[in-house]
């Protein structure tokens, strides 16, 4: 689309304009000063405002965060300075190593399950002999526009062990089994990574989608004609190729899957017997039920060192460069 | 058509597939028309025998769901807003302007996207309380205003306009700020309706900060309000399947209506990164 015809006034566009009915610049009728129109200062104008905010609420805060952790602070009193008291109180914790070896279990199995099943949606969709193609693409799309929580709240219906619908259908089949899907400790944590697996897999399809149809189709003619098998094919063209895409996708989902909280917070408040327990309930309970201000921002910190690292690992597995 | 018989268990993964989509979707809307004895049975019944409207009705009217839904669109429609405007602003002086550290800038915006936000969480908790922004809209709008992808996706796409289009705009006389609202608006159209629907998504989602900031029941969004319900003494499993239906559907609407730019404004991350 062309962009409008800009007003053509011969004269400094600072000035003030010619006519009642001319559109005037926002800038002028803002009043601003007119040097903050020029080209050299310009930019700094445009940057300021979402630098401010990104101030504001993003660097400061990572950097008032360590002094908090160093605190006592409650949120009421005035905070005491203890050093390194919550640190050293966060690593004895029998809890905090339940809640880091819970989230790490989940979102690894999250991942492995979610990643294989979207490759599989991924070439569905991408098949070529597929009918009603939109339908598919879109349906597929559809939990997405389910918000976790909501997700969460309809999945109670589905997981109650008196009366919920897996249970109906396995009663339908004709098994004698009843699940406790979210009470039982063996399984509650697999439970809501199945839920999230529901979620999360058509997103991540339709971007692995994307990927595959970045991938020269002559390629496969030439190994259809040298004799590779559907499965060669796969290993040897379609895998490697999708490379690039695979390591965004993993290392996107692992940042959200670490950072699990609203499905099991709404589900089962971490238990049972802590069986769900993620490290960001276990911040959430210490800092704004228990009032541990201090000591929950030395979790925040201790979490996001562990996001680091386990981001850094997936990169170098991946072997690529994704933050160009 | 006839099928051809390698294909049939394709068809059937495929049904498979959007059964389990869609089974969790049908599950939710229709327990929310099933009379309250009907939610939980021992054997299977996937229509409601008497479907029922109360818990629509008593959701309406007895508990707060109405103004919870309004917060949730004030803070979703407010995020995506002003973060907009911020991030084309910005993402414009990235694109086309030369300026002093200019690259170490975009590179430390950059990288806070891996970080996650719960470790600004209490600090920007503690900035609230002090600006009395507590139980506001504004608490619940600004930290979200900042968003870096939105910066990039704004970036990428302004870079792909003519430089010479600005130039030409410069000589008729126009300001810089000129630029940006009668040239680059109007060109980025479309990614400003990408952005938007991601920026929208994700605030509309958000689960941990209004449930930490939003400490009144009035003003609860949505799904934190819904998941209130479920913690009741008595929990009315139909009102808030109600709930969840009504809060679902705008987006599943948007979603229907603008298939297109919803999977591009959702994708765009990955594809442009």
């Amino acid at each position: 689309m062309p962009p409008q015809p800009v007003g053509s006034l011969p004269v400094n566009a600072s000035s003030p304009p010619s006519g009642p009915t001319q559109a005037k610049p926002l800038a002028v009728a803002l009043r601003w000063p007119k040097r903050w129109n020029q080209k050299q200062c310009a930019p700094y104008v445009f940057i300021a405002p979402f630098f401010v905010m990104f101030v504001v609420f993003w660097v400061g805060p990572i950097v008032t965060s360590i002094g908090i952790s160093l605190t006592n602070w409650d949120g009421i009193q005035a905070p005491r300075f203890v050093a390194l008291a919550n640190y050293r109180r966060l690593f004895s914790s029998p809890e905090f190593y339940v809640a880091v070896q819970n989230t790490l279990v989940a979102a690894v199995v999250y991942d492995v399950l979610m990643v294989t099943l979207a490759i599989g949606v991924a070439m569905l969709l991408d098949w070529r002999h597929l009918p009603w193609r939109h339908f598919f693409r879109a349906s597929f799309f559809v939990p997405v526009t389910m918000s976790l929580a909501v997700v969460a709240l309809v999945f109670q219906l589905i997981y109650a062990k008196e009366g919920g619908l897996l249970n109906q259908l396995i009663q339908t089949v004709g098994l004698p089994y009843k699940v406790d899907w979210l009470g039982d400790t063996r399984i509650a944590l697999w439970s809501i990574v199945a839920l999230r697996v529901w979620r999360a897999t058509g997103y991540y399809a339709i971007i692995v989608l994307a990927g595959l149809q970045n991938i020269p189709k002559e390629l496969y003619e030439v190994a259809d004609v040298d004799g590779a098998t559907p499965w060669q094919s796969f290993y040897w063209i379609t895998l490697p190729l999708l490379k690039p895409i695979m390591a965004f996708v993993v290392v996107t989902s692992s940042i959200w899957a670490l950072q699990l909280f609203d499905e099991p917070w709404i589900l089962t408040k971490g238990g049972p017997i802590n069986a769900t327990l993620t490290m960001v309930i276990h911040l959430y309970q210490h800092s704004f039920q228990f009032g541990e201000l201090g000591f929950g921002a030395a979790i925040a910190y201790v979490l996001t060192m562990i996001i680091a690292v386990f981001s850094f690992l997936q990169l170098k597995l991946f072997g690529s460069d994704i933050s160009k | 058509m006839r099928a051809h018989p390698s294909r049939v268990p394709i068809y059937l993964l495929l049904l498979l597939g959007t059964v389990l989509t869609f089974g969790p979707f049908y599950w939710m809307i229709a327990s929310s028309f099933k009379p309250q004895g009907e939610i939980f049975t021992a054997t299977l019944r996937l229509v409601p025998s008497q479907p029922t409207l109360d818990h629509y009705h008593s959701l309406l009217t007895k508990t707060g769901f109405v103004r919870w839904l309004l917060n949730s669109i004030v803070f979703a429609l407010g995020t995506t807003v002003l973060s907009l405007f911020l991030s084309s602003l910005a993402g414009f002086a990235f694109a086309k302007y030369e300026f002093r550290g200019k690259r170490a800038l975009f590179a430390i915006v950059l990288a806070s996207v891996s970080i996650p936000q719960f470790v600004t969480i209490i600090p920007v908790y503690a900035l609230m309380v002090r600006l009395g922004l507590i139980n506001t809209y504004w608490g619940l709008i600004l930290p979200f205003s900042v968003n870096a992808f939105v910066i990039f996706l704004m970036r990428q796409y302004i870079l792909g306009i003519p430089s010479e289009l600005l130039d030409a705009a410069r000589i008729d006389g126009s300001s810089e700020f000129g630029l940006f609202h009668r040239v680059i608006v109007p060109v980025i159209r479309p990614a400003i309706g990408a952005a938007g629907i991601f920026v929208f998504l994700t605030t509309w989602n958000q689960y941990l900060w209004p449930l930490i900031l939003m400490q009144s029941n009035d003003m609860m969004v949505a799904p934190v309000g819904l998941a209130t319900l479920s913690t009741l003494y008595v929990i009315e499993y139909g009102q808030i399947m109600a709930g969840a239906t009504l809060s679902t559907l705008p987006i599943l609407a948007l979603f229907l209506l603008m298939q297109e730019q919803f999977v591009a404004g959702l994708t765009s991350g990955a594809l442009k990164g």
